[in-house]
């Protein structure tokens, strides 16, 4: 289990909070993600945040570089951990993706793996990922489109339509909102 | 109220610099406060002086690489309210390795404590249950017996310190009857002996001290008896005894003027009743600037007597408190990690009735510790 980034400290329907193994290494924003245990989640993370392990401490400022830090103040990354949270897309039905949200969440500490390039080129197949980011609130919609579709594309090497595809998808789906969709086109470039 | 408060700090003021013009004098012929304290008998503990007293220690420099150990306890005393009678001792460790190969390991374990030979305790020929008194006993002695593990079970042992939050003179035992007292100092004075074999120098750190021994030293000195005998003091008809003009004072005081940050004083000698019994383990202590506070710092006599260890002590003790920004970081860590809330405890005592119920075993509680947890309108 070496290769796992993350473990599930937070389990819902929509989504799942996942702490990682170490303080600052989650997986970027933006990435696709899955579960191991019972039948895997996929998602994309779309929140990453480092803080205190306890509640009542806070990270106080040092005045220290990185490195000096890590050589004379070694116990503060002991303290602090970093989470991700990410939004589920569908999970695995009979041994295929199903865009839809899974019956039950992923169980409490299962692992989270970062996808394969399969995965990431199953998962964005069809638009269903970037209608799910849309309807999803309290997440950072159209930077998350732009990651995931940026991801998408580098595991999608051949395709060479894929954003042509996405674009035309986009367009739809935000069709009454025109500044909205120019922006997000105008960063894909 | 703050008219009398502002006088009382002129009058202390004005006692601070008497203590401090005494502590210059008698240093000049230190060799005979010496003396007259060691012969005196007085009613207060009185340092014990082997050098002159107005000493400054500088800072000396810190080795590039060293590791700082700690372990602090925390507890669930028994409630005979509850379930059953039982108590929960969370011991930490926390190992601080620092320069080439930082590192941290900070961690806490709990042990139960349930058994007939936990719940009583032998004090003097009689068999008494174990209450907050003798809990905190066995608890002060897993901390020195986990920080001796830690030390054991570490690698560099060169540039180590063990630090303990507290006292290392365990006074509380003076008033214990001798088969209870061996019990706790027996083992004690053992792991001390380990720590000198392994030449791990081990502290104790008090912040904020309240101790007057060297100001006590300096109220002999004061003393116009050749050797003083309080019992017979011949001075009580006056309206202020000789001593009285710097009483009321601290140690604290007293070097928050001789002290600059990261200087430490003369090492002293404690004179506690309890160390007779410490042997080569009697304990000596210093001051220490540590920038936002005066500290005492408590060691074991190998250590006061070897120029290098002490020099490490002070040199670590100072680089620990300023990690941690005026208190030693692995104490304060150490606490962190072994302290039980109170929330805690609710939930300890609720996971034992939880577990009775599973195996149909019949849980009482007294009807004050059911008023408690459900109190009614």
């Amino acid at each position: 289990m070496s290769d796992y980034i993350g473990e599930v400290v937070e389990s819902g329907t929509k989504g799942f909070i996942a702490r990682a193994p170490r303080v600052g290494e989650a997986p970027p924003f933006g990435s696709f993600v899955r579960t191991d245990a019972g039948s895997p989640v996929y998602g994309l993370v779309y929140e990453i945040i480092t803080g205190s392990r306890e509640p009542g401490r806070k990270p106080d400022a040092y005045d220290m570089s990185m490195e000096e830090l890590r050589r004379e103040q070694p116990q503060i990354f002991e303290l602090l951990k970093t989470e991700f949270h990410v939004l589920t897309l569908g999970y695995l039905d009979a041994g295929k993706i199903r865009f839809a949200l899974s019956p039950l969440p992923p169980p409490i500490h299962s692992f989270v793996f970062e996808c394969t390039d399969d995965e990431k080129e199953a998962l964005s197949s069809e638009d269903f990922f970037l209608r799910a980011i849309i309807t999803s609130p309290n997440v950072p919609a159209d930077d998350l489109i732009i990651s995931s579709l940026l991801g998408a594309q580098r595991a999608r090497k051949s395709d060479k339509d894929f954003m042509v595809r996405m674009g035309k998808s986009l367009s739809r789906f935000l069709k009454d909102d025109y500044e909205r969709l120019a922006s997000i086109l105008r960063r894909l470039l | 109220m703050i008219r009398e408060r502002k006088d009382f700090a002129c009058e202390l003021s004005d006692r601070i610099r008497l203590a401090k013009e005494e502590l210059r004098l008698k240093s000049e012929n230190w060799e005979e406060l010496s003396r007259k304290v060691e012969e005196s008998r007085t009613s207060w503990l009185v340092a014990g002086i082997s050098s002159p007293l107005d000493i400054v220690r500088p800072l000396p420099e810190r080795p590039r690489n060293y590791t700082a150990l700690s372990s602090d306890g925390s507890q669930i005393f028994p409630d005979r309210h509850e379930a059953l009678p039982c108590y929960l001792i969370n011991i930490s460790s926390i190992v601080l390795t620092y320069g080439d190969k930082a590192g941290a390991r900070l961690g806490s374990g709990p042990s139960l404590f349930y058994r007939d030979e936990d719940r009583f305790t032998t004090w003097g020929g009689k068999r008494i249950p174990a209450d907050s008194e003798v809990i905190s006993l066995k608890r002060t002695l897993m901390e020195f017996e986990r920080i001796l593990e830690l030390v054991k079970g570490n690698e560099a042992v060169g540039n180590t310190i063990a630090l303990s939050d507290g006292t290392l003179i365990l006074w509380r035992l003076e008033a214990a009857p001798p088969d209870f007292r061996n019990g706790i100092m027996v083992p004690f004075l053992r792991i001390l002996e380990e720590f000198r074999t392994l030449r791990v120098p081990v502290a104790g750190y008090i912040s904020h001290p309240g101790s007057t021994d060297v100001i006590n030293a300096l109220r002999v000195g004061l003393c116009p008896e050749k050797v003083s005998f309080c019992n017979q003091c011949p001075y009580t008809e006056l309206p202020e005894l000789p001593c009285s003009p710097i009483e009321g004072l601290t140690d604290r005081f007293l070097f928050s003027t001789v002290l600059d940050a990261g200087e430490a004083s003369a090492v002293f000698k404690s004179s506690s009743k309890i160390l007779e019994m410490y042997g080569e383990h009697h304990i000596y202590f210093f001051y220490i600037n540590i920038g936002e506070e005066i500290a005492r710092v408590e060691v074991p006599k190998w250590v006061a007597e070897d120029g290098r260890l002490l020099s490490l002590v002070h040199t670590l003790i100072f680089d620990q408190a300023r990690k941690g920004k005026g208190y030693p970081v692995s104490i304060a860590e150490a606490h962190e990690q072994a302290v039980v809330k109170a929330k805690d405890r609710d939930f300890f005592f609720s996971l034992i009735r939880e577990a009775m119920v599973k195996s149909d075993f019949a849980v009482t509680v007294s009807r004050k510790g059911l008023s408690k947890r459900v109190p009614g309108v």
